[in-house]
């Protein structure tokens, strides 16, 4: 089992995300993350899928979303081939000051900003790779995480990346 | 160049008649008063009035499959889509191209739970190669089009086009019979010259080869190449249900369906053979069984399909090879041609495959053999009966069975069942489309007395639009492949299988305006028959055959090609040549 990233160029219709879903649930099969924006083509989005499965599933349901008549390209976005990010907003806990300089301080060593702040809480923000931002998400439980939101992966392939 | 204003329904009509459309099966609604007043005045088009949108959907599907072209059906909103959707699942499991039309709500109105109202492009997803639900007139020309290209070309399949009323009732100016396609749907036909010549070297080395014919076959009008392939090659053919016609099945290559209820010796070629090479199939479990190492374990397995989601989905293949099947095979027999590869005849696995198809023929032409049942023999009567150019289409269940093992099917297009989906009640509309698709050829539903029943109505339809169908009832008072597993699986527990009260189907058949008449011996079939097509109307058999009759040999749930049962009445294998047996037969 492994988390691979599949990114589809698929035409901007109504209906397209839930064809492109009903094509996981009908074969049970769980989407872990998904982001969809418009992208540089007109007319066109593009969708990051992540996606829980052994080699062999991933091969099924690459070839499943290329018979869909909207999705345009399919890529299979393997890890090492591709740059990606996910973005992270988190409400923690702020006891007293000591604690906000603590927290400021192991925010400031992963990279990640303050968008807001108030008496008792903070909103950090954080812009990474899954990974990053899981191990960063683990550590601000000890302050006490009231909020956590994640965008799920995007991700842009290298020039080796497959294509289909 | 944008045409002169006309009404949404008035595009459609005229697009429908560019693709060529001559029939549609339907039924009108509120939302479609638009579209049946274009219908009204329009000759080109012949709309035959169903009876239930089931109907519609199996006769659009019957008529596709009988005459290769794009079948139309048309239901109203709400209530007559969803019961389209049988339909439509049906025709798309067996790649049928089918292209249905539904009326919609206003725009305006959809999501409001309006009168009528079902969201017909969600619930249709999954059941259909693609749908529109069309929301601009202006988007009428592009989207009709590129309905019947997408469930036309590729794996064939449905495309259904929801059509809200307002859209219809608009006047708008357009170019009419656009080209323009998707970017993303670009089907590829040509296979890879590399893997051909692949397929070329493990086939001419081979000394045990078979091919395996799929309903692609049939789809792709690569019949004659297969069977030129086959020659070739010294190389017997075995298919599923949907391929059954893809070869002679009198050939003396034919070694008839396999599978589930297949032939024992069709079974056994699929576990003997060394190299197998599979042309239209998606290896479905009622093909291959469920203990996968009794299914092809010495061969090297080729596997030809236009849809490469099929390949490596159920089975691994050896050497995939997607693309067109009548390209394909035409390519691969080129190839073998330059090698002056062809077979003699001579070698033993000919010889043996020679007498196993002769075995089977014996048996079919041995209608009162002992220990046969009524069932039996009055399908095998039928078989005897009707000459080639009669179409048959089936129900399902057991007469489905009976009609696979004994029926043979000489020609492409001509037995007409419903594969993947397994829908009771289809064999009935099918027939209607079929009998519309070739109105000089005589069609026969070989049917169930469960199955009749879920679709009878449209008797109405035959009378009225003077469609002589014949159907032939199985009538044994049961659900009867249900009932024959309970008797065989579930200690004779026969739970609701039994029908108890059936209607009298003769005087059903009277009640239509129809032809009807009971044979109560198999020996009375012929007549029967005679009277049926002499009559000139729709016509039902009624054939009261044993309760607990059994379509047999087949392979028990959970079981392998190797573990049929009930065999007693085949010719025992060992007397058509040495027995091999591959893989690991497991007792069941």
């Amino acid at each position: 089992m492994h988390t691979h990233i599949i990114s589809l160029l698929v035409e901007d219709h109504p209906g397209v995300l839930t064809r492109m879903s009903g094509m996981f649930t009908m074969r049970g099969i769980n989407i872990k993350s998904l982001t969809v924006s418009p992208c540089e083509k007109e007319g066109l989005s593009r969708m990051t899928v992540a996606i829980d499965g052994s080699e062999s599933e991933l091969e099924k349901v690459r070839k499943q979303l290329s018979n869909l008549i909207e999705v345009v390209k399919v890529i299979d976005l393997t890890a090492g081939k591709a740059i990606v990010r996910d973005l992270c907003l988190m409400k923690v806990h702020v006891k007293d000051a000591s604690m906000r300089a603590e927290i400021m301080q192991l925010a400031e060593s992963y990279g990640a900003k303050i968008a807001d702040a108030t008496l008792d809480s903070v909103v950090l923000e954080l812009t990474a790779e899954p990974q990053t931002i899981d191990r960063f998400a683990e550590l601000m439980t000890h302050f006490g995480v009231k909020q956590l939101i994640r965008t799920g992966v995007t991700a842009i392939g290298l020039n080796a990346s497959r294509e289909r | 160049m944008l045409g002169p204003k006309l009404k949404g329904a008035e595009i459609v009509v005229e697009e429908l008649k560019a693709e060529g459309v001559e029939v549609a099966f339907g039924i009108p609604g509120g939302v479609l008063l638009d579209l049946y007043e274009v219908l009204y005045a329009e000759d080109s088009i012949r709309h035959i009035l169903m009876r239930h949108e089931q109907c519609a959907a199996h006769a659009a599907d019957g008529y596709a499959r009988v005459s290769g072209k794009t079948g139309v059906c048309i239901a109203t909103s709400g209530p007559g889509a969803t019961n389209l959707v049988t339909g439509l699942a049906n025709a798309n499991m067996d790649s049928v191209p089918v292209v249905a039309l539904t009326g919609q709500v206003p725009t305006a109105a959809i999501g409001s739970n309006a009168f009528q109202e079902a969201s017909t492009f969600t619930i249709t997803m999954p059941v259909s190669k693609h749908n529109f639900l069309v929301k601009r007139a202006e988007d009428l020309p592009k989207v009709i089009h590129n309905a019947f290209h997408i469930a036309s070309t590729g794996r064939q399949g449905v495309v259904l086009i929801d059509l809200p009323k307002d859209v219809l009732a608009t006047k708008v100016a357009v170019e009419l019979h656009p080209k323009e396609t998707f970017p993303g749907y670009k089907p590829n036909l040509k296979p890879n010259r590399v893997q051909l010549k692949k397929a070329v070297d493990v086939l001419v080395n081979a000394e045990r080869p078979l091919i395996l014919a799929g309903g692609g076959v049939i789809s792709a009008g690569a019949t004659a190449e297969l069977r030129l392939l086959a020659e070739y090659l010294g190389a017997p053919v075995v298919t599923t249900l949907l391929g059954k016609g893809a070869i002679p099945e009198t050939h003396p290559f034919s070694l008839g369906m396999a599978g589930m209820h297949g032939r024992i010796y069709a079974n056994r070629a699929i576990n003997e053979c060394d190299a197998l090479l599979a042309v239209g199939t998606r290896f479905s479990d009622r093909l291959t069984g469920w203990l996968l190492d009794q299914f092809a374990p010495e061969a090297t397995l080729i596997h030809i399909d236009i849809d490469a989601a099929e390949i490596n989905k159920n089975l691994p293949v050896d050497i995939p090879i997607q693309g067109d099947a009548k390209l394909a095979l035409e390519e691969l027999s080129k190839m073998l041609e330059k090698r002056r590869v062809v077979d003699t005849g001579a070698s033993l696995w000919v010889q043996r495959i020679k007498a196993m198809h002769a075995a089977c023929e014996d048996c079919i032409k041995d209608v009162y053999r002992a220990g046969t049942s009524v069932s039996d023999m009055l399908i095998k009567e039928l078989n005897r009966i009707l000459d080639e150019d009669v179409i048959v289409t089936t129900e399902v269940g057991q007469c489905q069975m009976f009609a696979a093992h004994y029926y043979l099917a000489k020609k492409p297009r001509m037995f007409i069942s419903s594969g993947g989906l397994g829908t009771m009640g289809f064999g009935f509309p099918a027939a209607i489309g079929a009998k519309v698709a070739a109105p000089d050829r005589r069609v026969v539903d070989i049917a169930g007395d469960g199955s009749f029943l879920m679709t009878c109505q449209d008797l109405a339809t035959c009378r009225e639009n003077d469609i002589p169908v014949v159907v032939c009832i199985f009538h044994n008072r049961y659900l009867g492949m249900v009932r024959q597993w309970q008797e065989l699986f579930f200690g004779k527990r026969y739970s609701h299988t039994g029908l108890g009260f059936t209607p009298d189907f003769v005087k059903l058949a009277e009640a239509f305006d129809c032809y009807g008449e009971r044979v109560e011996k198999p020996d009375e079939l012929k007549e029967a028959v005679q009277n049926a097509f002499e009559s000139g109307k729709p016509a039902v058999i009624d054939m009261i055959v044993g309760p607990e009759d059994k379509v047999l040999p087949m392979i028990p749930p959970g079981g392998g090609i190797l573990g049929m049962i009930g065999t007693e009445q085949c010719t025992p294998l060992e007397e058509l040549g040495p027995v091999r047996v591959f893989g690991v037969p497991q007792a069941c």
